[in-house]
């Protein structure tokens, strides 16, 4: 059996839709990101539905092929790329990506977005976490960031739609210093197509465990689970472990304890709080999240006591652990 | 609204189960419905299935959190399958249309509506009493309703329908209510692989006896038994309205504390084979242009 070869991005200089590309900046499950610029020259994120489990294309080709079998999932996708079209049209707020244009070409769509210069907050963690201080970011940072993202999130669920996709890496922070949500992939939820069942797809860590349900209720407390799981990644340098594996044995108060001291108790307690396994038991709104995050109290710091210390350190031997 | 709900299916003897059934609900109000694709005619389980998700995509739109008009949405809900049934074979090129029959009940306040067409049936059991069971469209419970007043003649095979979603004719939809509930009602909907083998007063009589969660798959393997090698697909929903909140045998549900856009269902509202139809080169069109009208106006907003 060959690989399934994915299908090719369209070559720099070829125009689509008066843009004309410069080059790819990324690639997903459901198509392709290019840097383009329009007609007078300004810069433009353009995303190609295309989505690679069902459509090939041969380098230099412009067309994509959809074999006969693979029509209706394609159609499928193709309805929720529309869908994100069109509820990311109606919303206009600094913190979320928009979107300028949209139109049909070589048999396929294209969303024309602002293209925006900056790292993903994945790449910032990253950079952070290898200067090996205690703290990743400063609070202060962590607070004003999320802040930022929770306005922006507000607006989205406000419009009747789920992120289902919130993670680092799909957070942008801008050169002129602003948060800005990415990829609202509605687009990817079909392409997980199980049987019968359409689940989105899910990013291990911080997927909160509905996701992993078919009779999972999805709601705002969904997104509110991944930026718990955000907030975590930036205070611990690395991802929390994936729903599946804390419902099996729950080490989260435990990993969180060792930022006592490094955080307020406050943030961390929100941290867990916004992560709790029962969707019921987290933060039900994005504003009820808000109002906690913003609560300017005096921040109080609690030491471990000895014998939680005695705890970490037994746990830190038994796992071999990196922190 | 507090409710308890029991579903089943079985293949039995059959080669597939073109059978489905489903439920969903919102804080106030909530649907059963149950279908079964026809054999003799095409994709059975693809009829079945396709009225289903018309039901449900229909309540998910209008029940907000309450239907205005539950009748008006049954009648309006099992035609919209019909009429996605005939589309479905249009575009699909086939011979024949695919067929089902479709029973659905409608929970709501302290009321109870319900509809069906073909012969998949609703009892309503209050106590150790049935209160209410629907009449099939075939010939032989036509005959038996008129009463013999009006003869049929031997020639007739009784146990044929004369009305179900995806035949030529406008289908025939029986529609009752508003029934008044009372606490621990059950109302149950089945396919006639269950009905067929097993009478009104044995399904009466188990329905009464025991929790749902024990009386339906009693109920259900009786059939299954009864009926043998041979036995047609079996499938059952039933609902016990303000179930007692001590029963813990079931999973209650208990609607009061959802939001007002919270809406829970069972029955997967899109599938490929509906959602393909509905995206044309005409809709893929539309689409693009309501896109970039909304890009204009939220930038004129903007300023």
């Amino acid at each position: 059996m060959s690989k399934p070869q994915k299908p090719a991005p369209l070559p720099p200089g070829t125009v689509v839709g008066g843009y004309q590309i410069i080059r790819k900046l990324a690639a997903g499950g459901f198509g392709v990101v290019y840097l383009a610029e329009d007609s007078e020259r300004r810069l433009v994120a353009l995303k190609e539905y295309l989505p690679s489990s069902l459509a090939e294309r041969a380098p230099g080709e412009l067309i994509p092929r959809v074999k006969p079998d693979k029509q209706p999932l394609y159609r499928l996708g193709l309805k929720s790329f529309f869908e994100e079209g069109r509820s990311l049209a109606q919303i206009s707020h600094p913190s979320v990506v928009s979107v300028l244009n949209f139109f049909r070409e070589n048999e396929t769509v294209y969303m024309v977005m602002n293209y925006l210069q900056g790292d993903t907050l994945q790449d910032f963690i990253v950079t952070a976490r290898d200067l090996k201080r205690d703290k990743v970011f400063r609070e202060s940072t962590i607070r004003s960031l999320f802040d930022e993202i929770l306005r922006g999130l507000r607006i989205v669920h406000q419009h009747k739609m789920l992120h289902l996709d919130i993670k680092p890496a799909n957070i942008f922070i801008t050169n002129d210093n602003k948060a800005v949500m990415l990829d609202f992939g509605a687009a990817r939820e079909v392409l997980s197509k199980e049987g019968n069942f359409i689940r989105p797809m899910y990013t291990p860590g911080f997927a909160a465990p509905e996701m992993y349900r078919r009779d999972g209720s999805l709601g705002p407390w969904t997104d509110i689970y991944a930026i718990g799981a955000c907030i975590y990644a930036c205070m611990q340098g690395y991802p929390p472990n994936d729903a599946p594996q804390r419902i099996e044995k729950d080490r989260l108060g435990l990993s969180l304890s060792r930022l006592r001291n490094v955080y307020s108790d406050n943030l961390i307690e929100v941290t867990e709080w916004c992560m709790s396994l029962d969707p019921l038991a987290r933060p039900q709104s994005v504003f009820a999240l808000q109002k906690e995050l913003s609560r300017e109290t005096e921040r109080r710091y609690t030491k471990l006591s000895f014998s939680e210390r005695l705890k970490l350190q037994l746990e830190n031997i038994k796992s071999g652990a990196k922190a | 609204m507090r409710f308890s709900v029991y579903q089943i299916s079985r293949r039995g003897g059959r080669e597939k189960n073109e059978d489905r059934m489903g439920y969903c609900y919102t804080r106030d109000s909530g649907l059963f419905a149950l279908a079964d694709g026809m054999g003799g005619h095409p994709e059975g389980e693809v009829a079945s299935q396709m009225s289903l998700q018309m039901l449900a995509a229909q309540f998910q739109a209008e029940a907000r959190t309450q239907l205005k008009d539950p009748k008006r949405f049954l009648n309006e809900g099992i035609l919209a399958g019909h009429h996605q049934l005939l589309r479905y074979a249009v575009e699909h090129a086939l011979l024949d249309t695919p067929r089902t029959t479709v029973v659905a009940c409608v929970l709501q306040g302290r009321e109870a509506w319900w509809a069906h067409c073909g012969d998949s049936r609703l009892y309503l059991v209050r106590g150790n009493r049935l209160i209410a069971r629907t009449r099939d469209h075939s010939y032989s419970e036509l005959q038996e309703t008129l009463n013999g007043i009006v003869p049929l003649g031997d020639k007739v095979n009784r146990n044929v329908l004369f009305t179900c979603l995806g035949s030529p004719g406008k289908p025939v939809i029986d529609l009752v209510g508003p029934v008044q509930m009372q606490p621990g009602d059950r109302v149950m909907l089945c396919s006639d692989g269950l009905w067929g083998v097993v009478d009104d007063e044995t399904i009466t009589r188990e329905l009464a006896a025991a929790p749902l969660g024990e009386s339906v798959p009693e109920l259900v393997e009786l059939a299954l038994r009864t009926a043998g090698d041979k036995s047609d697909n079996v499938t059952v929903i039933a609902v016990e309205w303000e179930a007692a909140e001590d029963e813990d045998t079931l999973a209650g549900i208990e609607t009061a504390a959802l939001g007002d856009d919270v809406f829970e269902s069972t029955i997967q509202a899109s599938g490929p084979g509906l959602d393909e139809e509905l995206l044309d080169d005409d809709e893929i069109e539309r689409s693009i242009r309501e896109i970039n009208e909304a890009i204009r106006r939220t930038a004129q907003k903007r300023g």
